[in-house]
């Protein structure tokens, strides 16, 4: 359990530079803004307890916030998913699955980390891009905005845990 | 008090997960309009630091570029000295007084982009000069292709503008051909748009049309390129006429800009605040 502290440490370090350096300053088109950083909040370790995970969604957003310069839009959201993350784990997984210690692509498959990830990111980016606008016209503008960019984000999450996942079966002791 | 007591150990997750939320909400509210406590973080040392090191890696990368623009904008200056151009004044001799000769009203601060955005709702533009260098709140900024936005925090070697694809910003531009002159804003979907204002119904718009800055506000020179009308519609039960702009700035790809200095700023505010 110890070393999952600077594992997670060093992801999040990944995570934000990532976020901040590569893709906010992607420029598809107004329509994709994809986020992976939170995907910091969605691979800490499946016993993590619930109150933890809302203050590490909040502090981690706090962070990014800092670096984009949206004060409390990434906190908000962040703790959101934390909070509805034990929730969500719950009701996508089977019943009797054995966990390991935190998700991981070759464990959970594909399709579940599709599912779960493109479940949260919705969430996510919902609140996060009707907070950024504070305003509800635009209806579709949005809508469409949210899909497309929870679509690229999620991609990009998959790509980034094909590339930083370990294949090692890690069974929770 | 036992079952306030019981209704808290039942939903205590919750009411921190609301309390919390609301937290959120009060930073995001605090700071929403541009004030200088949001984006005082961003102009800061760390943030600051982590962007110019990216920059100096990524100018780099894009040097090839970036000396082209200035190939092209060292053309334009060129063309403006004093010596490429004809001095038809010479023997008028109506202005002898050598103080009213030359007066400067802006002086020009170059920077360089540290970080840029074009896809969120209010987009932001942070520069690596501030306060030490000259810089203050409220001064225009340009590029070689036109204007690009406003200042809005500064600290001492860094400082953030919003660009002109922020919802708050307003300019006053005018046609070239004819003076005719309305308020130019984002409209908040597409990062090479914006709309035009105010503009009656009677002036001949054509597709193609200049617009430039008209110079009533204190932020931008008079005459700086704004864009060229896109499209132009007539609504009929509205009063003015509903133009789209292509911005000749491309928000895209800034590298270097200039924050216009308005020499004369304290004197039209006190002429503003006589005349009132």
């Amino acid at each position: 359990m110890l070393n999952q502290i600077p594992l997670n440490i060093f992801r999040l370090a990944v995570l934000l530079l990532a976020q901040i350096l590569i893709f906010s300053n992607l420029n598809f088109s107004s329509f994709v803004n994809p986020y992976i950083f939170p995907l910091f909040v969605l691979l800490l370790p499946f016993e993590t307890p619930r109150w933890v995970l809302m203050f590490i969604g909040l502090l981690s957003g706090l962070l990014l916030d800092y670096f984009i310069g949206s004060t409390g839009m990434h906190a908000a959201a962040g703790l959101l998913i934390g909070y509805m993350r034990p929730f969500l784990i719950n009701v996508i997984t089977p019943k009797g699955t054995e966990f390991e210690i935190s998700p991981n692509v070759y464990a959970q498959g594909i399709t579940w980390f599709i599912v779960y990830l493109g479940i949260t990111m919705f969430i996510y980016l919902t609140l996060y891009f009707f907070v950024e606008a504070a305003t509800f016209l635009n209806f579709f503008f949005m809508l469409l905005k949210i899909f497309l960019s929870t679509i690229v984000s999620v991609i990009f999450m998959l790509v980034f845990l094909f590339l930083f996942s370990s294949k090692k079966k890690r069974r929770f002791v | 008090m036992y079952n306030l007591f019981q209704f808290f150990l039942r939903y205590y997750l919750f009411l921190l997960f609301v309390s919390l939320e609301i937290f959120c909400f009060y930073l995001i509210f605090q700071n929403k309009h541009y004030n200088e406590v949001a984006y005082m973080n961003v102009a800061n040392s760390v943030s600051g630091k982590v962007y110019s090191t990216y920059t100096g890696v990524s100018d780099y990368l894009y040097l090839r570029r970036f000396s082209d623009s200035l190939v092209d904008e060292n053309a334009k200056l060129r063309a403006q000295l004093l010596d490429s151009k004809y001095n038809s004044k010479i023997d008028s001799g109506i202005l002898r007084d050598s103080t009213l000769k030359n007066v400067q009203q802006y002086s020009f601060i170059s920077a360089r982009v540290i970080h840029n955005s074009v896809n969120e709702a209010a987009n932001l533009i942070y520069l690596d000069r501030g306060r030490l260098q000259g810089i203050g709140k409220q001064m225009g900024v340009i590029n070689a292709n036109g204007i690009v936005g406003q200042v809005v925090a500064v600290t001492d070697n860094y400082s953030a503008a919003m660009s002109v694809l922020s919802k708050e910003f307003k300019v006053s531009a005018k046609f070239k051909k004819n003076e005719f002159f309305g308020n130019l804003h984002w409209d908040g979907v597409n990062s090479t748009t914006a709309s035009m204002e105010d503009i009656p119904k009677h002036v001949p718009v054509k597709v193609g049309d200049t617009l430039v800055t008209s110079g009533f506000s204190q932020l931008f020179p008079r005459n700086i390129m704004v864009g060229r009308v896109k499209s132009v519609t007539m609504e009929p039960d509205k009063n003015f006429l509903e133009i789209t702009v292509n911005l000749s700035t491309n928000f895209g790809s800034l590298s270097y800009v200039y924050v216009v200095n308005n020499l004369k700023k304290q004197e039209i505010l006190l002429l503003d605040s006589l005349a009132h």
